[in-house]
């Protein structure tokens, strides 16, 4: 930003503050069973109504992890990054002086259950874009904030997540 | 989960019954198929050698993390809540690598029957990704 060499070119760092990005998207039961199938997970709030009902819950509800899934939309192939990834998740930012990218962390808080059908809608805003030095060198901490809402405009859950970026 | 956790159950120090995994590359096509993640790190081998520079392609951070709360939701049972949950990417694993997934008790809230744990991912003696997370769970006695 301030330094000529900084790892984020201005126009990534015009975006802090600003929505970056908004999705919305269907809580599907049979896809979030496929990603608890996927991590071995198998919570019976998850995959059996009469178990979810007997522990208060009106159905099986969404493991809370998945959420951030629910809103992910459709991305072409030939839209996709060199390295196969679909920007979606992150709001569409690259930042071309630190092309390579991984997950930094999440938080999340949980408000209330999501169930199949409800309609999420997510609302992500860039909160913070940091360079910083590491053990194996400079990198570039992108953080974001996000609300997820159902139809009923219900807080289902807050989320902060981050993005590491490298030369 | 066959007997349900209770707030008067646990107490600072305790900790969560750890899950080990060993997650191969079937898996990671899985996971990756189901968070619709078209990262090449996770399933092309030359793609994370030549031009990522790792040994070989990775297990997911996000897969970590649900690794992870698998361990806390079976642990706090049906009637238990997952309230917050963080973590942070420390550092990278490898499929074939057992991974354990657990968490320590570090306080407790009476109101709302809170309980504060720190959570990690570890290799060894290496945690690969810290945490911390905040359960709620039932009162004994009360529906």
């Amino acid at each position: 930003m301030k330094s000529p060499d900084s790892l984020v070119d201005p126009e990534s760092a015009a975006k802090i503050g600003s929505v970056v990005a908004t999705a919305a998207g269907e809580v599907n039961r049979r896809d979030w069973q496929r990603w608890a199938a996927a991590v071995g997970d198998h919570n019976p709030l998850w995959f059996d109504p009469d178990f979810a009902r007997a522990h208060g819950y009106r159905d099986v509800i969404c493991p809370p992890l998945f959420l951030q899934y629910a809103i992910l939309g459709v991305s072409p192939l030939g839209a996709l990054r060199a390295d196969g990834s679909s920007g979606a998740v992150s709001g569409s930012m690259a930042f071309p002086r630190a092309p390579r990218r991984m997950a930094g962390g999440e938080s999340t808080t949980f408000h209330l259950p999501a169930y199949h059908r409800d309609e999420i809608e997510m609302v992500r805003t860039v909160d913070a874009i940091v360079e910083k030095e590491g053990r194996s060198g400079r990198f570039v901490l992108v953080t974001w904030r996000s609300e997820y809402r159902n139809q009923d405009r219900d807080l289902i859950a807050e989320a902060t997540t981050s993005m590491i970026a490298r030369p | 989960m066959t007997e349900q956790l209770h707030y008067e159950d646990v107490d600072p120090g305790d900790a969560v019954a750890p899950l080990t995994v060993t997650v191969d590359e079937t898996q990671l096509f899985f996971f990756s198929a189901a968070t619709y993640n078209g990262h090449r790190i996770h399933y092309d081998k030359e793609w994370a050698r030549d031009v990522e520079g790792y040994d070989n392609v990775l297990v997911h951070g996000p897969l970590q993390a649900a690794l992870l709360s698998r361990a806390l939701t079976d642990w706090i049972g049906g009637d238990g809540r997952l309230v917050a949950f963080a973590v942070q990417n420390r550092a990278i694993a490898y499929p074939g690598q057992a991974l354990t997934f657990g968490g320590v008790v570090t306080g407790k809230t009476d109101e709302g029957g809170l309980v504060e744990l720190d959570i990690f991912c570890r290799r060894g003696d290496d945690v690969l990704m810290p945490g911390a997370a905040t359960v709620a769970l039932p009162r004994r006695g009360t529906p």
